[in-house]
């Protein structure tokens, strides 16, 4: 009985020294990044490897926002992220309902060739989608960015919303039908409310990817004021510069926002892992 | 009065409406006319005007941008002649030659479908004998208007899918069989040309330094694959059922701390690393000076070996939380009474956690495991961003690969900074041959998929 208290006992010390010796590991690099942010000087070498031993101050922020394109690129990508993500909504909720709905020609072909298009390496075809959207006149632009954002998107948000609408019972909406309901009022009235939460999850994540996404904007965009957020802060520790104190206060006030949403949706974030992920 | 009038007039007037046969209208016919061309059917034999204008109309427009088709055809299959004599400007360029050859294959494809669709529709027609029944032009629009909902719903998304994606696609295959290349074949000053299995015969043994390059970067390719993957995992589960199981108080508090950096994006923690991870000035190299547990610099990210086991602990950290709130979203799927019932027959916490928990986690995980090895296969970040593929070996300077390169991070190499794109077309097209099974296997699983095959 004893052996088996003092074993309960080192097991408990182990696991605290083992979880507080992670949490070192896994804090130190993002209070280094605070610490950096907030200290004088531009360039990590002068960096003290102790988070906030370096000083303290706020000219990295204001350097962020009065010297560079940082409000700039914050708007693109948030234009960028909102319109992805509302016309993956769209688009991908209505090729939904129609895959799960409807029979016809050529549905298992189209299905599965979705299936087998996503998993290629999408910027393989990056010099032909260059080509496109110079043709289109979209180089440059944000909506050709989100053209691209949007094709990419949807043969897996089309799958996931499908296999959610799958598990609904047809019942409800053939009564709408026999009522007379047109296919598009079935859809906006009664298929998008019972969608709700795959919706969700679905706009978080496609809302959540273009903001740190790099390749695609890397080849559409190219004048300054073009540039999304991921772009600026990467040019700021390319390999010509090395402006690594303004990098970390662009990089934590993305952050910021992501981390306490993380934090208060965990619990959540569990179970829409569970339904989401787990249950397909 | 209108032909079509008389005629329903003519047989309202009859006692009964003939049979189709007698009219001469057979299976037979309805089928060589909708062969004949688009619509015809519907027009002249089953009184479904509107539904046989619209087909007609694609029909009409297809004939009329016919020479141009032809031309784009001609073209994808020249990729256009070298001109030196003109100026750049008006070269021809084989690039935009073979995009509008594989649009207009695109175009062609569909165009027979919508063909395919049409004769179909014209026997179901036939079949439900529409001729029989007289619609108004007005019912019949309507009833298009119904038809059309999955066409209308499904159209943008073909649409972006097949411009965006599929035709990327099929002309980056295609580029595998031409010799589109730096210095000789870059367009628009010069052409290029289909050179058949070449590429392929160069990569898989003919070239030895590029066949050399493809055997390293593929072997360490699916090594960084297998290790990303489980080292997360098991990361991820041992924290989650040390995390559920021990009971310590603070719980929440770690759990908190331990989802943080999956709440970074993955961009600013892989910069960040890199930056603490840099021989010269890193932190981490200082820390461990100032410690006395070293005394030179360590080369993290330039010492071949040590990059690649830094590069997957790098990964590790960016990844264990994601798994670990899988693990901990499938424990909690487990009923608290099948853990009871064997701790009531004397189950010790490791036996529990042996012969129930871990069966049942892995049974309800083990699926994405597939995913995401198939996702690490292609993790471009992880690779660019902490090393972007180096250090340096011995056939970089030809090859564009460095010892951590994998091989999307490779294609990047060898397209953006060597413009082959040739070589970079035959490596996308051996990730597609080896993940596509995973892709396959993966969904076939799927109840949703089930349903439908």
């Amino acid at each position: 009985m004893r052996i088996d208290k003092l074993g309960s006992v080192v097991w408990k010390v182990l696991v605290y020294v083992g979880c507080i010796m992670l949490s070192i590991v896994v804090i130190w690099p993002i209070l280094f990044t605070v610490s950096s942010a907030v200290s004088p000087g531009r360039s990590a070498a002068a960096l003290s490897p102790y988070p906030f031993a370096s000083g303290f101050t706020w000219d990295n922020f204001s350097y962020l926002f009065t010297e560079t394109l940082y409000p700039r690129w914050f708007l693109n990508s948030f234009l960028i992220a909102a319109t992805t993500a509302v016309g993956t909504l769209v688009f991908a909720s209505l090729a939904a309902y129609v895959f799960s709905r409807f029979r016809f020609l050529f549905k298992g072909s189209l299905l599965t060739s979705m299936i087998v298009l996503q998993i290629f390496p999408s910027f393989v075809g990056m010099i032909a989608i260059y080509v496109i959207l110079m043709r289109i006149g979209a180089l440059d632009t944000l909506w050709g960015l989100v053209l691209v954002y949007l094709a990419g998107n949807l043969p897996y948000s089309i799958w996931l919303v499908k296999s959610y609408l799958d598990t609904i019972p047809r019942g409800l909406d053939e009564a709408a039908r026999i009522d007379g309901a047109s296919h598009f009022r079935i859809y906006a009235t009664i298929i998008l409310p019972i969608a709700k939460p795959i919706l969700i999850f679905l706009s978080v994540t496609t809302f959540a990817a273009p903001w740190m996404d790099f390749i695609f904007p890397k080849l559409v965009l190219r004048s300054p004021e073009q540039q999304t957020l991921a772009l600026g802060l990467i040019s700021f520790v390319s390999e010509k510069n090395s402006d690594f104190t303004t990098f970390a206060a662009g990089a934590i006030i993305v952050a910021i926002p992501f981390m306490i949403f993380f934090l208060f949706t965990q619990k959540s974030l569990i179970t829409s892992l569970a339904t989401g992920a787990l249950k397909e | 009065m209108t032909a079509t009038a008389a005629s329903t007039k003519k047989l309202k007037q009859g006692a009964a409406p003939l049979p189709d046969e007698v009219a001469g209208i057979t299976r037979k016919r309805v089928c060589t006319f909708a062969l004949l061309f688009m619509g015809l059917a519907h027009i002249a034999l089953l009184r479904q005007k509107w539904k046989g204008f619209a087909f007609a109309l694609v029909e009409v427009v297809f004939l009329v941008s016919l020479p141009v088709i032809i031309r784009n055809v001609i073209g994808l299959v020249t990729l256009g002649t070298p001109q030196p004599q003109l100026p750049i400007k008006f070269r021809e360029n084989s690039l935009f030659l073979l995009i509008d050859g594989v649009i207009t294959l695109a175009i062609i494809t569909v165009f027979v479908v919508v063909y395919w669709i049409s004769v179909r529709s014209a026997l179901l027609d036939y079949g439900a004998g529409t001729r029989r029944q007289q619609s108004s032009a007005k019912q019949q629009i309507a009833a298009i208007g119904t038809r059309a909902f999955p066409v209308i719903g499904l159209a943008p998304t073909v649409l972006l899918i097949l411009f965006f994606v599929l035709v990327p696609l099929v002309f980056s295959a295609a580029v595998a069989f031409t010799n589109y290349s730096s210095p000789q074949h870059i367009p628009p000053g010069n052409t290029v040309d289909w050179v058949g299995l070449d590429n392929f015969a160069s990569m898989f043994g003919g070239d030895q330094m590029w066949t050399g390059a493809l055997v390293r970067v593929f072997i360490w390719t699916t090594i960084w694959a297998l290790l990303a993957v489980s080292t997360c995992y098991i990361g991820g589960m041992i924290l989650a059922v040390v995390l559920n199981e021990s009971k310590i108080k603070i719980k929440p508090f770690f759990q908190a701390i331990f989802i943080l950096p999956y709440a970074v994006p993955a961009v600013v923690s892989l910069l960040v690393w890199r930056n603490m991870l840099n021989g010269a000035f890193g932190a981490i190299n200082k820390l461990l000076m100032n410690f006395g547990i070293i005394d030179s610099a360590v080369p993290w990210l330039t010492e071949p070996n040590l990059a690649r086991f830094v590069v997957v602990l790098v990964n590790l950290w960016c990844g264990f939380p994601y798994f670990m709130l899988l693990t901990m979203s499938a424990m909690t799927a487990i009923q608290q009474d099948v853990k009871e019932a064997a701790s009531l027959d004397g189950a010790t916490g490791l036996q529990r956690f042996r012969y129930i928990v871990l069966p049942l986690v892995l049974y309800q995980t083990a699926p994405l495991l597939i995913m995401s090895f198939a996702a690490n296969f292609n993790n471009f970040g992880a690779i660019y961003f902490l090393t972007n593929g180096g250090p340096n070996v011995a056939d970089t300077t030809v090859t564009g690969a460095g010892a951590t390169d994998i091989l999307v991070s490779w294609i990047y190499q060898i397209t953006i900074g060597l413009m082959k794109y040739n070589y970079g077309s035959v490596i996308a097209i051996l990730i597609f041959l080896v993940l596509a099974p995973f892709a396959i296997i993966q969904f076939r699983r799927t109840k949703s998929f089930k349903g439908e095959m």
